[in-house]
């Protein structure tokens, strides 16, 4: 909101709010990098907004998952305390509502890991997004520092524009999913063995001409699954801030079609509680989307390990 | 003419929400019609519905997404 103004001269509101509200979801741009490192097998290796976050998201997941856990595990009693207690009811929450009705209990303490790593690592990305903290750091760029928006090697410049949900991008989402992808082939794999995974994937037992419709359509179904995990993920996460910056946009849209800054302000009155209302309902859906991209992998998961044709 | 997409894609957005909505409505209903007649089996039936309500919301939001892409891309 803050740059807006000074990015595109001259334009009107509505024009640059569309703008602002896209850069605000979107990565930062390759060519102004936050961190700057050189190129591997020429792929640009610097580093924009999103991969900053996803830096932070893995150094909050350690300290606060990883280090509890080897401290409880290094202890001699067994007695879990303070964050080890916390972890452990959602570990076995997930355990036990997610993991064990759809994998079965033979190959819990196989998948139950990866299946937690995903919840943790969701959770800790989408919640991430809801922390207005780079906004406030704008702000004191802007005007306790004193320096211009419009500096595009400034560090906190570069973070900035607010709203930084890593899982908002969707190549975030779709490096999650291609795990799951993977996971699947692993998991039917394992139970199964290899021949056996690719011909459970279709029921036996039917005559020929319905093989010639059912296994292209398994297949696509195959692609289909962590398609629908990407998309559901990234959307979410991405929708719902861009609903708030849309809301919050209507004060200078509407001060500017009826020129006069009373209605802006008056606005405010109305755009200020509804935003507050749809970050309320951004808090569960980090919570809910965590939950789900978990219960469908283990769904999909447990489909490859349970064939029931 | 030219900005005909924006009008399909106004149209289609409103056709998403009908169609989740009444999809949600009805798991919904069901659920607490479930519910009230078996009060015992309210976590039984919170899980079946769970699955199906997300995979339906998968595919509200991929046309959401679409959506978007027809206006950012033209």
């Amino acid at each position: 909101m803050i740059s807006g103004g000074e990015q595109t001269h001259g334009s009107s509101v509505v024009d640059q709010v569309g703008e602002n509200i896209i850069h605000h979801v979107s990565n930062s741009d390759i060519q102004h990098p936050i961190v700057h490192l050189p190129h591997i097998f020429g792929i640009d290796m610097s580093v924009t907004k999103h991969v900053l976050m996803l830096w932070i998201v893995a150094v909050l997941v350690s300290v606060t998952v990883i280090i509890p856990i080897r401290r409880f595990l290094r202890k001699s009693d067994g007695v879990p305390t303070g964050m080890a207690n916390a972890i452990e009811s959602v570990v076995q929450f997930i355990r036990d509502s997610i993991v064990v009705p759809n994998l079965g209990p033979k190959w819990v303490n196989t998948w139950a890991p990866l299946i937690l790593t995903f919840f943790f690592f969701i959770l800790f990305a989408n919640a991430i997004g809801m922390v207005p903290i780079f906004d406030l750091l704008g702000v004191f760029n802007r005007f306790v520092l004193g320096i211009p928006a419009s500096d595009s090697h400034n560090f906190i410049n570069g973070i900035l524009h607010g709203g930084v949900t890593a899982t908002g991008n969707f190549n975030v989402t779709v490096a999650l999913a291609t795990v799951t992808f993977f996971a699947i082939i692993i998991a039917g794999t394992k139970a199964h063995g290899f021949i056996q995974h690719w011909k459970n994937l279709v029921p036996h037992g039917l005559p020929w001409p319905v093989y010639i419709i059912l296994i292209p359509i398994e297949i696509i179904g195959m692609f289909v699954k962590p398609f629908a995990l990407t998309m559901r993920l990234a959307a979410n996460m991405t929708g719902g801030h861009i609903a708030i910056l849309a809301i919050l946009s209507f004060m200078a849209i509407f001060a500017e079609m009826f020129q006069s800054t009373v209605t802006g302000v008056s606005l405010a009155l109305f755009s200020i509680p509804m935003a507050t209302a749809i970050t309320g309902l951004e808090i569960i859906v980090v919570l809910v989307q965590a939950y789900v991209f978990t219960l469908l992998s283990a769904v999909f998961i447990g489909m490859a390990i349970n064939v029931h044709h | 003419m030219e900005n005909l997409h924006l009008f399909g894609v106004g149209l289609g957005l409103g056709l998403i929400v009908i169609g989740a909505g009444l999809g949600i409505g009805r798991l919904a209903a069901a659920a607490a019609e479930g519910i009230a007649r078996q009060p015992e089996a309210a976590d039984k039936i919170t899980g079946a519905i769970n699955l199906p309500l997300f995979l339906l919301e998968g595919v509200a939001v991929i046309g959401e997404v679409f959506a978007l892409l027809i206006v950012l891309m033209k």
